[in-house]
């Protein structure tokens, strides 16, 4: 039995495991395109995804490229990875950002400094592959 | 007509651990000597109990009530899946048991090692209300409740001017009140100074904007009013009581308003029952997983209007012999995490003219509010009953 130190194994990412309702968002990202669900009957956004429209109750949706730009509503700088993942990462700005596409989107914001932010302020979604499978958002100013 | 339940019940037992950073005890054993606490508070034998709402996930379940204190006919068993509004919930949920005859003694009781053993993040794994958050939110880097409500702190911040100051003048005082306790975590003075300069953790929250993880267990007993009555205690009784969903329960994020917990809903059907407004109460005991979310609920609940949180808390207002004190036990901040069923104690305590050196001068109404699971929000309104 070796009793050299074994190195501890590097934190996992936390990643998106896919439901049946959220799949075709997921898919959407991996290829670039900001795909949200609109209910068929009535034709009003939702996100995140689910089966039943809230405000129709129509069972019936289908997922819609929308626009990435959006505008600023709140944000937190994360400090202390409670993920270790993150460590390496932090401290780093998380925006949460009203979408015009009517939902909002909560990802890192990327280029603009923490005395430069605002409510309102103007940013737009990137995508960020991190897997063959998975694509992440991200923000930039606009 | 005065609402069914109104003073249909009463918190008629209490009981709590030592609370600790530190155990070698079980969150179920910490459970069991807490309820154990409260049935001896009440004057019970655990054989009274018929009901019991413990809390989920982590800790016992009704079957291990049933092995450990040989409960005979248990008759009602129930999990209220609210986070941290679930311990005043479920005092609705009990009082709606004893009240229509269904079980005489309801169990409400919390066992956690969250210092010792599974951390806050890890906890969350377990819930299904965080599935939303763990699709979409802890692959950017935002999962803890410090990360998620740390937005809707800044939004308010930035909409109101709402300061660090405030937030620790919360700290401060619930710091100062959790020494005269005794039974507490966090038991040397805390300074403004101190609270600025600690860690920031998610900003706008620093170290000491947050809960602390402890170790204990904590208990009460819900008994119909007029068994209550009878038991060894004075009678405290249950004269309002409610919880609220807010809208877009598992996200935060697509809330329309971040700033409207479930309180919104629930604080005004409480006044309703219990016949009282934010005027009438002596003393509250306001859930603090978060400095900040200690000023949104006094706003929510009528105190001050939306925005004038931060300036309401200044200048004594919120301490022992201020117009209205807050957390006179050290609440999550300062005494220990237990889920806010300490708050219930320590409102239960106060009105029986039990809380010792924190003891509000002649305290006769007061409310208790719980927080959490991404902004539910339950509130009982309690009266020492003549």
């Amino acid at each position: 039995m070796s009793t050299a130190p074994v190195a501890a194994p590097a934190p996992e990412r936390p990643l998106p495991v896919p439901t049946r309702e959220s799949q075709p968002f997921w898919d959407g990202m991996r290829e670039g395109r900001f795909l949200l669900q609109h209910c068929s009957a009535c034709g009003k956004v939702r996100h995140y995804p689910r089966p039943v429209c809230p405000h129709c109750f129509s069972l019936e949706s289908d997922f819609r490229e929308a626009p990435t730009g959006g505008a600023i509503h709140a944000w937190t700088v994360c400090h202390h990875p409670f993920n270790f993942f993150f460590k390496a990462a932090a401290p780093y700005i998380v925006a949460l950002v009203d979408m015009d596409a009517g939902v909002r989107v909560n990802a890192p914001l990327r280029g603009i400094a923490e005395a430069d932010l605002r409510i309102g302020k103007r940013v737009r979604l990137g995508f960020e592959p991190v897997n063959k499978e998975v694509t992440l958002p991200f923000f930039v100013g606009d | 007509m005065a609402h069914p339940l109104r003073e249909a019940a009463a918190i008629s037992g209490v009981g709590e651990t030592a609370y600790t950073r530190g155990t070698t005890k079980s969150a179920l054993a910490l459970q069991l000597e807490a309820s154990l606490a409260a049935i001896a508070d009440a004057g019970l034998s655990p054989r009274d109990i018929d009901g019991v709402v413990p809390y989920f996930p982590g800790g016992g379940i009704a079957e291990d009530f049933i092995a450990n204190l040989g409960l005979p006919d248990l008759r009602l068993s129930l999990f209220v899946p609210m986070g941290g509004a679930t311990c005043v919930a479920a005092i609705q949920s009990a009082a709606m048991a004893v009240a229509s005859g269904v079980c005489n003694h309801v169990l409400i009781s919390v066992g956690r090692t969250g210092y010792s053993g599974a951390r806050v993040s890890t906890r969350l794994q377990q819930f299904p209300q965080f599935a939303l958050a763990a699709e979409f939110e802890a692959p950017i880097g935002m999962f803890a409740p410090a990360q998620l409500y740390a937005q809707g702190a800044r939004r308010h911040m930035e909409l109101y001017g709402t300061t660090a100051r405030h937030f620790a003048e919360i700290a401060v005082v619930t710091r100062r009140h959790a020494i005269l306790n005794g039974n507490v975590v966090m038991n040397k003075p805390l300074t403004v100074e101190e609270h600025h300069a600690s860690r920031m953790i998610a900003d706008p929250f620093r170290l000491f904007d947050c809960s602390l993880e402890s170790d204990g267990g904590a208990a009460i007993i819900v008994s119909r009013a007029d068994r209550a009555r009878d038991l060894k205690k004075p009678l405290v009784t249950i004269m309002g009581v409610a919880e609220g969903h807010p809208e877009s329960p598992a996200s935060i994020a697509q809330r329309p308003d971040l700033l409207e917990f479930g309180l919104v809903k629930s604080a005004p059907r409480a006044y309703a029952m219990a016949g009282v407004g934010p005027k009438d109460i002596d003393v509250a005991e306001i859930y603090d997983c978060f400095t900040f979310t200690v000023i949104r609920q006094l706003e929510i609940l009528g105190f001050c209007k939306t925005g004038e949180g931060g300036p309401f808390i200044m200048d004594g207002r919120i301490g022992l012999g201020g117009d209205l004190p807050i957390n006179t036990h050290g609440g999550l901040l300062s005494q220990g995490h237990v889920v806010g069923l300490n708050h219930a104690i320590e409102l239960t305590r106060q009105l029986r003219g039990e809380a010792g050196r924190a003891q509000v001068k002649d305290a006769e109404v007061g409310l208790v509010t719980g927080y959490g699971d991404m902004g539910d929000g339950s509130i009982a309104i309690l009266r020492r009953a003549a």
